[in-house]
């Protein structure tokens, strides 16, 4: 071994011991590699609340800096419904989905039944149908069977929470059993074994593990409601307008910098709501 | 002319004709569908919901309104408020398709619609809409003779027309050469190419496309269509993109220079930019006229009403044309404009009151059946897949 | 994994809700569409159920096969270019401080929040002819005294083309990637890592032959999360899009509005729905019995 091999071997040796074989956070190309993508997915974003503030009816050039759209914003009450419908459904959707997603899961990666595999088919239709299919579905279902839409608010929008929370426990399920297949089932044994029951082993040894899984499975399913278009489109009538709804009707012509606004403000909302929730639930390393 | 005055008379007065309260009208028969079991339980749970306050036969002080977008003016919806007391929620839709999807499978609620001319053909073919009562509706009186009667609704049993305008194209001055007053810059030329955008409807680019070619815009002749989708993919290598009804953003930020676009959308880009102009090609053009409709299953008619008449007040119809920029076919609303100090620059712009000349050229589109409906769409999927 | 019969409480208690919801509110508005696709439009409004097959064999003209395959195509490249970003920021997350892990998160799924609508929008923004990539460029550009060399900056095409559309795509579902993959790569046992390394694998064979093979299950949800609502999206191939960038699910939605053909658009999503859920049973088939996975 020559000197500078020598030189180079124990230079990355002493490399390895400052930055840990496994910690891959501290490598310069992940990290580049990362800055890269936050800088992809921010950079309309930014551009979308710095125009916010722009003294045009247009985003297309700047004309200088107001606030004269968010007061457009906070005082447009269809924009406020919208709003405030749009977070009570992605609230409600995602307690249920999360929960039935969740023993979907549970019960795949648990037992052996005979059609499991189409059904576990069935349970990823909801994934395959193309949103567009599903809308007219939904549609055509709550017309014929004669759901009524006039119901005093919130249960006025139960029929689109239907529909959202059918869509989303699917990808629930997908999340949190991605999660389980990495589960020891000597653990579960072990819990048996020492005599807890069927209900405390779940509680006590599954639940657990799967809490991460639970957070990845509920948060994609706020989004995929908060965030959902088409399906809601088609479901919604006059009094049940949702946040998307509204602002594909007001950006079909243009974006006005009212929407950029209130997204701003959503934005903003989503943040904080995570922020405290997280000082709350105080994220504890698991596996 | 003091605007807040003459409001204030029209509110009081409207408010006058309201309170006496109108009957409900006798319930018409409806297609078997949800419709009337939603209204049967709509009705039901309002009643509970609202207890005694809410007698029969009259109706809450609501109104569902689905309109396109920056269609109303700023203050017309509080004003209709002011006047009756019929509070109105506004919804938006972005296109006549959009409209009918909505509505087709079951009215969901809404009460005033407003279609364009041959979507309302259309709707009243497949039973959609309501008649309406011309007693309710007396400021009628004021639209235009030519407005009065309409091919697409003979008698205009069902719908009162709102706006009315063109189509043509949208351009930056700068940019072109000389006016672009042919269909062929946008359809036949490498000029403009990769400056162009056409609108995303079927209809209208195969309709402007068949009248470059010297035949109707309304031809049902399956081999004159072909020949216009032939002429469109020749072109296709030209044209940026079919514009999904924002090619006034796509002209105002630089993207193309000439665009297909409704009138009233160009005049409003050409507020902020003075570089930009609208032109009626030579070859004609699309003419068309929104209408206020009310759909089946409308749960407050009688508002609805109150409300198209209240459209029609010729102080509030100038107002409102004024502050959309599209041209109203109330005469007696331009004859107040006539009288402002700046009503010219409305009256007299010909982007929205075109010459009689650019007036002979253009042709209504016309609900042909649906035969002709699925050639158009095939031909467009052709043109899409090219 | 044990048979259902040994504890049938749990089983149906777990099984219920999900299976209630999914018949009754999933498959039977399904059925309705289904019927449709087997049906024939009379006039404006009405459809009968004719038990026609006239719309699936309309799907098998040429004009429609070719736009299926541009899908497809479209789709595959989506899913592939989300996986390469994806997998390296997933990772990072995962070995990420504790502390910094639910704001990475954050960050990766906040952008998610905002309507796509508007998301689409402000890439119509950045990538237009006078937006900031381009600026961004310019500047570069004259800032490398290039504009001396080869005369003025010609701002690149980057909006309605197929080129937008594919970024878009990857813009809009690229968090649909990193949730899963996070999920598997956080569970992985670092103990295998450190042993491979210990035992004198290179940091690169260690990736392919231990965290790879271990992560896969959260690639296939990756993959299956990306590619299929990829296959149906049609707002973004309207908006970014330009002459030639109509999908299948651009064809669809237009059966379903302008074209006003339901029976047609029906046959359509379920030959889309035909073809997915055959794939996948397949893939549950080969799996067999060993399958320990999703969908």
């Amino acid at each position: 071994m020559t000197q500078q091999a020598r030189e180079v071997f124990w230079l990355t040796r002493i490399m390895r011991i400052r930055s840990g074989p496994l910690e891959y956070s501290r490598r310069l190309w992940l990290r580049l590699v990362v800055a890269a993508t936050f800088l992809l997915l921010y950079a309309p974003i930014i551009t979308l609340m710095v125009f916010s503030f722009n003294n045009s009816r247009r985003n297309v050039v700047w004309r200088g800096f107001t606030w004269k759209y968010y007061e457009k914003a906070w005082n447009n009450d269809g924009l406020f419904e919208a709003f405030t419908n749009s977070l009570t459904i992605a609230f409600v959707s995602t307690l249920l989905s999360t929960i039935i997603g969740a023993m979907v899961a549970v019960m795949l990666w648990r037992f052996r039944f005979p059609g499991k595999a189409a059904y576990e088919g069935l349970m990823a239709l909801p994934i395959v149908v193309p949103e567009i299919c599903m809308g007219v579905a939904m549609m055509v279902f709550f017309a014929r069977i004669g759901w009524p839409a006039d119901l005093p608010w919130p249960l006025n929008l139960s029929a689109i929470t239907i529909a959202h929370i059918a869509f989303s426990f699917p990808f629930v399920a997908i999340v949190v059993r991605a999660r389980l297949a990495g589960f020891n089932r000597e653990l579960e044994e072990a819990s048996h074994d020492l005599g807890a029951s069927e209900w405390q082993t779940f509680w006590n040894v599954v639940f657990p593990y799967m809490k991460p899984g639970l957070i990845g499975g509920a948060l994609l399913a706020f989004t995929l409601s908060l965030d959902d278009f088409v399906i809601t489109f088609f479901t919604s009538g006059p009094n049940t307008v949702t946040f998307p709804v509204k602002v594909y009707s007001m950006v079909r012509f243009s974006v006005t910098p009212e929407v950029n606004a209130a997204s701003t403000v959503l934005v903003l909302i989503t943040v904080v709501m995570t922020a405290i929730a997280m000082r709350f639930n105080k994220p504890q390393d698991s596996a | 002319m003091d605007n807040n005055q003459k409001k204030a008379i029209m509110a009081s007065k409207t408010r006058k004709e309201e309170e006496g309260s109108l009957p409900m009208r006798a319930k018409r028969s409806f297609r078997p569908t949800r419709r009337n079991f939603l209204t049967g339980t709509g009705a039901a749970i309002a009643a509970i919901s609202f207890g005694p306050a809410v007698s029969f036969g009259a109706e809450e002080k609501k109104l569902n309104f689905y309109n396109w977008d920056t269609y109303i003016g700023e203050t017309t919806l509080a004003d209709f408020k002011k006047a009756t007391g019929i509070s109105v929620k506004m919804d938006l839709f972005a296109d006549n398709d959009e409209l009918l999807a909505k509505l087709k499978n079951g009215n969901p609620g809404y009460d005033v619609i407003v279609p364009t001319n041959d979507y309302v053909e259309r709707m009243i073919k497949a039973g959609m809409l309501m008649e309406l009562d011309h007693a309710k509706i007396p400021n009628f009186k004021y639209l235009e003779k030519r407005f009065q009667d309409a091919k697409f609704d003979p008698g205009r049993k069902y719908s009162i027309t709102y706006m009315w305008g063109t189509i043509g194209v949208g351009y930056r001055p700068s940019k072109v050469k000389e006016t672009p007053d042919s269909w062929k810059y946008l359809y036949d030329s490498d000029e403009y190419a990769g400056k162009i955008a056409l609108l995303a409807e079927a209809g209208t680019v195969i309709g402007c496309a068949l009248q470059y070619l010297g035949y109707s815009f309304n031809s049902t002749s399956a081999e004159e269509i072909a020949k216009a989708a032939d002429l469109i993919i020749r072109n296709k290598k030209n044209i940026k993109t079919f514009a999904a009804d924002n090619g006034q953003d796509l002209l105002a930020s630089g993207e193309v220079d000439l665009t297909q676009e409704w009138n009233g959308d160009i005049l409003q880009v050409m507020e902020e930019d003075k570089d930009i102009g609208f032109v009626v090609p030579k070859e004609g053009a699309l003419l068309w006229q929104d209408c206020l409709c009310i759909p089946k299953g409308a749960p407050h008619p009688d508002n609805a009403h109150a409300f198209i008449n209240f459209m029609n007040e010729p102080e509030i119809a100038a107002n409102n044309a004024l502050y959309i920029q599209y041209a109203t076919p109330n005469a007696a609303a331009k004859a107040l404009i006539a009288k402002m100090k700046d009503g010219k620059d409305y009256l007299e712009n010909p982007a929205i009151f075109p010459p009689a000349a650019v007036m002979a050229k253009l042709e209504e589109a016309v609900y042909l059946g649906e035969a002709r409906a699925k050639l158009i769409q095939d031909a467009w999927t052709k043109i899409q897949a090219a | 994994m044990e048979s259902w019969r040994k504890h049938p409480l749990v089983f149906w208690v777990f099984a219920l809700p999900g299976t209630f919801w999914l018949f009754v509110f999933f498959l039977a508005p399904l059925a309705f569409i289904w019927l449709m696709s087997l049906g024939e439009k009379r006039g404006i409004v009405d459809i009968d159920i004719t038990w026609t097959l006239a719309n699936y064999a309309r799907a098998f003209e040429p004009v429609y096969v070719k736009i299926i395959w541009k899908s497809v195509w479209i789709s595959a490249l989506v899913t592939l270019l989300c996986l390469l970003i994806a997998y390296p920021v997933a990772f990072a997350i995962a070995f990420a401080r504790p502390r910094w892990k639910p704001w990475m998160l954050l960050g990766v799924i906040l952008p998610f929040w905002i309507n796509m609508l508007v998301r689409t929008y402000a890439l119509i923004a950045v990538f237009r002819t006078r937006g900031y990539v381009n600026f961004g460029l310019e500047w570069l550009y004259n800032a490398l005294w290039l504009d001396k060399l080869f005369g003025p900056f010609e701002p690149f095409t980057l909006l309605y083309n197929n080129f937008a559309v594919v970024a878009g795509i990857v813009y809009v579902y690229m968090p649909f990637m990193v949730l899963p993959l996070y999920a598997s790569i956080e569970k992985l046992d670092r103990s295998y890592l450190e042993a491979s390394l210990d035992l004198g694998a290179s940091q690169a064979r260690t990736f392919w032959k231990v965290t790879w093979p271990l992560t896969m299950p959260g690639v296939v949800s990756g993959i299956i999360l990306v590619f299929i609502p990829a296959l149906g999206s049609f707002l973004i191939p309207d908006l970014l899009g330009g002459t030639n960038a109509q999908m299948i699910g651009n064809v669809i939605a237009r059966q379903f509005k302008s074209a006003n053909d339901w029976p047609f658009g029906a046959a359509l999503s379920f030959l889309l729905m035909y073809a997915t859920f055959g794939a996948l049973a397949i893939r549950a088939l080969m799996a067999g019995r060993k399958s320990s996975m999703e969908v």
